[in-house]
């Protein structure tokens, strides 16, 4: 297996080689951070639901589409990515996705806890301190003929930039966003106290990867393999693949794991209706344990959005069935004026179809 | 029947990738195996084929993706996409809870059936399902 020790590329290179490598058919180990800040969404997100385009436009981070799944994350060089390109015929690697995880987390959990930071894998696909907070997501696909297992040690991170990033119906709630990524998310530097040097991390985590992946032989980007990544750089970057509509309706931000703010708005007869959901569990049946509505409804008093339609809603499982007689009974309270606005119109606020 | 926990029914053929095919004159509906659904974890989004598509044995059509993974779709055999389960693409979910019923995924105009012999079936889809439990599950 090749190991390619790239350090910084430009930006959007830095994400292509693995596509590339995968592609040929390249068993490889990559070391990589971007030169310069970017944004990488997973293969399923809608990016017009879900991603501040005009904060990007206005700061000219450039936004990539991996092929790997996902949601919205904020890349720079203080974050450290592993790549690991293997073919499902090597025997000697993990054959399973399951797999996958148990073998190839180790090598980035043990380079933490050489740098004095205790780390475990929690499911779905995050890294996590002891203290729970989330330390490095990692992420898998089938790409050509090869697996691929991605992850990265976060170094350092930029919370402010992150929580920009994301598509909000409202822009008071960037706050919630930003607190919320900033006590679940946590850093090398945030743990240890001090920025660890990036040569020793990048050395660390490539001698964990060879007690796993066994021998590894440096190897350099050759000339007409970049002029390839460049085409599929191109390629990637082209507005059917970047653009283009997926399934996703509804807007979210996966803080880690089992944490998600969830966004939605609906345009009722009596106004427009937003909302934020921090949900714990699944994105659909997890519990809605933080929420805010706004918009431009009507509602007297109004004291009664907070004290009796948020109240009603909080607690609850994300969940048609279970939200739908919450509100109802709110709806039907006679102290209470909603013109305009069904119990139909609130779950459609809060991203729950008809 | 069931292998080692999975089930796999007697009367469909399967396809390595662990696709199943079932055949109604020469209109294959195809899904994924329990194997499959069980390994991935629970499927949060999907990418199907287009109606009218056509395709040769073994093709790329679609992409799945689970917390985990983003994986590929398999055509099983060659044909035409004569219908697609649009119900799987709003709620993916329903692959993992009935992979063999309502979870199925496409349904396509075979152009050769003679492909089918190149699938699993019966005792070699038996055979088949105990190494890869052997190869990925153990």
């Amino acid at each position: 297996m090749y190991l390619f020790k790239l350090d910084r590329m430009p930006d959007l290179l830095s994400m292509v080689i693995f596509h590339e490598l995968a592609r040929e058919g390249v068993e490889a180990l990559i070391i990589v951070s971007p030169e310069k800040p970017m944004i990488s969404v997973g293969y399923f997100q809608d990016v017009f639901q879900e991603i501040n385009l005009d904060y990007l436009k206005k700061t000219g981070l450039p936004l990539f589409r991996r092929e790997v799944g996902g949601g919205t994350t904020y890349l720079d060089e203080n974050q450290i990515f592993y790549q690991v390109i293997y073919s499902p015929q090597n025997r000697k690697l993990p054959q399973t996705i399951k797999q996958a995880y148990e073998v190839l987390s180790q090598p980035p959990l043990r380079a933490h806890e050489r740098f004095g930071i205790k780390a475990r894998f929690r499911e779905v696909n995050d890294l996590v301190t002891e203290g729970g907070k989330k330390i490095g997501g990692e992420g898998g696909a089938n790409i050509g003929q090869c697996l691929v297992f991605v992850g990265s040690m976060l170094m350092d991170f930029d919370y402010y930039t992150m929580s920009r990033v994301a598509k909000i119906p409202d822009e008071k709630w960037r706050d919630k966003v930003f607190k919320s990524l900033e006590e679940n998310l946590t850093t090398m530097k945030r743990e240890s106290g001090e920025l660890p040097d990036r040569r020793e991390v990048q050395d660390v985590l490539i001698e964990e990867f060879r007690k796993v992946l066994g021998p590894l032989e440096k190897a350099e980007l050759a000339p007409d393999f970049l002029r390839r990544a460049k085409e599929l750089e191109r390629k990637m970057q082209s507005p059917d693949f970047l653009y283009g509509k997926r399934k996703k309706e509804v807007g979210s931000l996966k803080i880690k794991s089992g944490l998600n703010l969830i966004f939605g708005q609906h345009k009722a007869q009596g106004g427009l209706i937003r909302t934020i959901q921090e949900v714990n569990g699944p994105p659909e049946g997890g519990m809605i344990q933080d929420l805010s509505i706004s918009g431009d409804f009507t509602l007297i008093p109004k004291e009664s959005l907070k004290e009796g339609l948020e109240i009603s809603i909080l607690g609850s499982r994300r969940e048609k069935y279970e939200l739908l007689p919450r509100i109802a009974k709110f709806m039907d309270s006679r102290d209470k004026e909603m013109p305009g606005v069904t119990t139909e119109d609130i779950l459609l606020a809060l991203g729950l179809k008809e | 029947m069931e292998v080692g926990g999975y089930l796999l029914p007697d009367d469909l053929w399967y396809h390595k990738e662990h696709f199943w095919v079932k055949l109604d004159g020469d209109v294959a509906t195809v899904g994924v195996t329990d194997f499959f659904q069980k390994l991935a974890g629970e499927i949060s989004y999907l990418e199907l084929p287009s109606e009218d598509d056509e395709y040769t044995a073994d093709d790329v059509i679609g992409t799945v993706e689970t917390g985990k993974w983003v994986g590929k779709i398999y055509c099983p055999i060659s044909g035409t996409i004569t219908e697609v389960n649009s119900e799987v693409l709003d709620n993916p979910a329903i692959v993992s809870l009935d992979p063999y019923g309502k979870g199925w995924l496409f349904k396509l105009k075979a152009s050769d059936l003679s492909e089918l012999e190149k699938l699993f079936k019966g005792e070699s889809a038996l055979k088949w399902q105990e190494e890869e439990i052997r190869k990925k599950a153990k």
